[in-house]
């Protein structure tokens, strides 16, 4: 188990202990963080360039529990646990919370909301350490450096923590309820006025049941709590799970929701590094067939249109320059017949890369 | 006009392929878009005293004086302190359930028994010492002080020799470049040893050999960012290298689209649309690639190096093995010859010394059949 996979278990931790307390006062937080000494995450580490790389990643995993689509607590929870690692980090100068443009409209929106629900601790929080220049505003939220071969795969974050999200939540909010209501009011209204007893709808007019609006919205809260529970008990039994795995030495920590992604990614890596391992021979082919069959869309990539098409144009995107690079050499040969002005020099094979100075090893027994 | 295609699109970056690379987009509306999402205090370079009293709270949060007041004390960070003993950040305390420090502290041990960590080491503090030489400097003129609101781009530029054994991690380096400076300041920055390479075989007359170097002679070079070519045509001898590309695809109607070209000099980082992560070219001395990723771009931050005239900054390279003489063994080649009767193997290498003591006597006649070739190394400029 690497250091971070160990940061990421410590703070998920953190954070579902506060989600446990079904409160989102810093007050509570700062409780579970001193129980737990937090700030000591960054002890012991001596190296500047390890301790600015792990500080890193800490803020990048705290805010990405900071983003939509966790749940408001977790999000207030990644807040606050942004701020003591922000705080409490050893790195001169501190590492920055990168937030990348799109993210940032994201985030004001969330901190409008909490100023209106009046969440001053949170709100506060949020802006000191906007003025404690805390940010760096990026495009991205992360490097990009177009790495084929080794691609880094996402860490998986907790699926508990993720906002309930399903189709029944996302169709009937408490809008709709509401909208609901009016409009059965006003049926309700509009029978009355045909019928011959104004007071009371004729018996005939009573095609639908008085009360559906209320024993909607009670389906609806039971199987939100039905899904909580279920949720739950899941979880509490992929921890005891986990800690038996954890004596064996595994890692096993993957939510039960993610599974299916993980499996996902699995294929998703596989079909890539399938794709990006192509010979150089097969790539320059490919190229020729993209060129002949589609005509003018090879310098940029237009709408894509599948999956796979994407990846074929970023491979005639360097297949464009290997096939440049030949040309001009080509070009090159034709104008300049240099009559050997250059050495002709081979490459040695075993030579090692960096040349630094011979290491000298010291021996402590 | 070159450099603004219409499809340029939106200014808020984006992926178009996830993780690696975004949609095309304008530098210089994106970093204007920023600032119109951010006060003036977010873009300030300078150190200000942070407006942090109760009623500045309290009006930001729309809150009452007294809890502004309040949350100052709720929420400071020494509430997260732990009230007991000083403590040393460089040990790891026995006692602590993180299991962080757990495996932390495990790695650290392990680095004691095996003591190859030397060499690691030294990498490290090298890499760390280039990446952050120039953190927090600021001009001693200010009028070289980075303005609020500049735009940073991290490039990393990859070196043109393709040795097989950098077939996996092609070498790079990464310099730092401001949105407000020109293509050519950049052009100007990047060192390459082909830039120093002497043409020529010069065995019969050594001493004459380093009197021009390939930068002097061929000062043609282009960058080439989404499908535009961006030429060098400072000096009146620059030959226009991107030409025969375009020719040549038109000519062949190869589907690439229309190339257009545009001078280096009347462009700035700002002046660009672009793609995150995306692979694009340098070239100069007619064949010499580099690869160049344009991997960030962010808003100034005052703990940023602010002396303008310090960029392009260069912040990591990548240590490049020398070639040493082979008689002494010690000091960087400096000569190659071929098929030298003198030496016992074809390349061979020298010093300078070490050269002219086997191939010439007293009065520099020379002795023996070969070729020389001046050579300059790669690790030059390590
Ligand atoms: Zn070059
Ligand atoms: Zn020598």
């Amino acid at each position: 188990m690497s250091c971070v996979s160990g940061l990421q278990t410590d703070c998920e931790a953190l954070l579902s202990s506060f989600q446990e307390t079904d409160n989102v006062r810093f007050e509570v937080f700062a409780g579970l963080w001193r129980d737990r000494r937090f700030h000591t995450i960054f002890h012991g580490q001596t190296r500047p360039l390890e301790k600015n790389k792990f500080t890193q990643k800490a803020l990048d995993l705290a805010w990405r529990y900071f983003l939509p689509p966790y749940t408001f607590q977790i999000r207030v929870g990644a807040l606050y646990l942004l701020y003591g690692l922000y705080s409490t980090q050893l790195c001169k100068p501190k590492q920055k919370i990168r937030v990348a443009l799109k993210e940032w409209l994201e985030i004001q929106r969330f901190q409008l909301d909490l100023i209106n629900a009046q969440h001053y601790d949170a709100a506060y929080i949020f802006r000191k350490l906007r003025l404690d220049k805390a940010f760096h505003f990026t495009a991205m939220p992360r490097l990009l450096s177009f790495r084929t071969k080794k691609k880094i795969r996402e860490t998986q974050l907790k699926e508990e923590f993720k906002e309930l999200s399903n189709r029944v939540t996302r169709l009937i909010t408490s809008d709709v309820l509401e909208e609901m209501m009016n409009v059965h009011d006003h049926y309700q209204k509009m029978k009355c006025l045909i019928s011959i007893d104004k007071s009371q709808p004729d018996k005939a007019l009573n095609l639908i049941k008085d009360e559906f609006v209320i024993n909607i919205k009670n389906a609806i809260l039971e199987y939100q709590q039905w899904q909580q529970n279920k949720m739950k008990s899941s979880s509490k039994a992929k921890d005891s799970e986990e800690m038996t795995d954890r004596k064996e030495g595994g890692t096993s920590q993957d939510s039960e929701g993610s599974e299916r992604a993980n499996a996902l990614a699995k294929i998703k890596y596989k079909s890539y590094n399938a794709v990006a391992m192509a010979s150089k021979s097969r790539r320059h082919r490919q190229v020729k067939l993209e060129s002949s069959e589609s005509g003018s869309d090879q310098g940029k990539v237009k709408s894509p249109r599948c999956k796979r098409s994407r990846e074929r144009s970023q491979l005639t995107q360097k297949g464009n320059s290997l096939e440049t690079k030949d040309r001009i050499q080509a070009i090159k040969k034709e104008v300049v017949t240099r009559n050997r002005r250059m050495p002709v020099i081979t490459e040695e094979e075993n030579s090692s890369e960096e040349d630094l100075p011979r290491p000298k090893r010291k021996r402590t027994r | 006009m070159a450099g603004s295609s219409g499809s340029a699109g939106c200014a808020v970056p984006e992926y178009e392929v996830p993780e690696l690379h975004t949609r095309v987009f304008h530098v210089g509306s994106f970093g204007a878009l920023w600032k119109q999402n951010l006060h003036r205090a977010d873009l300030s370079v300078q150190e200000a005293v942070a407006e942090d009293g109760a009623a500045a709270v309290a009006e930001d949060l729309g809150c009452g004086l007294e809890t502004a007041a309040e949350l100052r004390a709720v929420c400071s960070i020494d509430m997260l302190k732990s009230p007991d003993k000083e403590e040393d950040p460089e040990i790891i305390s026995e006692d602590s359930s993180l299991i962080t420090l757990r495996i932390r502290k495990k790695a650290l041990e392990r680095r004691e028994e095996t003591i190859i960590v030397d060499r690691t080491c030294r990498q490290e503090t090298f890499i760390y010492e280039m990446e952050s030489h120039a953190t927090g400097k600021r001009p001693k003129d200010p009028a070289n002080l980075i303005e609020e609101g500049e735009l940073f781009l991290t490039l990393n530029i990859f070196y043109p020799v393709i040795f097989q054994k950098h077939k996996d991690h092609k070498p790079y380096q990464t310099v730092l470049v401001l949105g407000s400076q020109k293509l050519t300041e950049l052009r100007d920055s990047i060192s390459c040893v082909s830039d120093l390479q002497m043409g020529g075989e010069f065995s019969s007359h050594p001493d004459q050999a380093p009197e021009h170097i390939s930068k002097d002679l061929y000062k043609s070079a282009f960058f080439y960012f989404e499908g535009v070519f961006y030429n060098d045509k400072r000096h009146p001898e620059c030959r226009d290298l991107s030409r025969t590309i375009i020719e040549w695809s038109e000519s062949h109607d190869r589907g690439y689209g229309n190339l257009q070209t545009a001078k280096m000099e009347d462009y700035t980082f700002n002046d660009l649309s672009i793609k995150i992560g995306f692979p694009y070219l340098f070239c100069h001395q007619g064949d010499c690639e580099h690869i160049i990723i344009i991997t960030d771009i962010r808003l100034v931050h005052q703990d940023d190096c602010l002396d303008r005239t310090l960029y392009p900054l260069l912040i990591k390279k990548h240590w490049l093995w020398t070639r040493k003489c082979f008689v002494c063994k010690m000091y960087t080649a400096r000569w190659v010859t071929n098929e030298d009767s003198l030496a016992p193997e074809d390349p061979c290498f020298f010093c300078d010394v070490c050269f002219r003591m086997l191939h010439y006597d007293a009065e520099g006649n020379k002795l023996g059949e070969f070729l020389a070739y001046p050579y300059v190394d790669p690790g030059t400029f390590n």
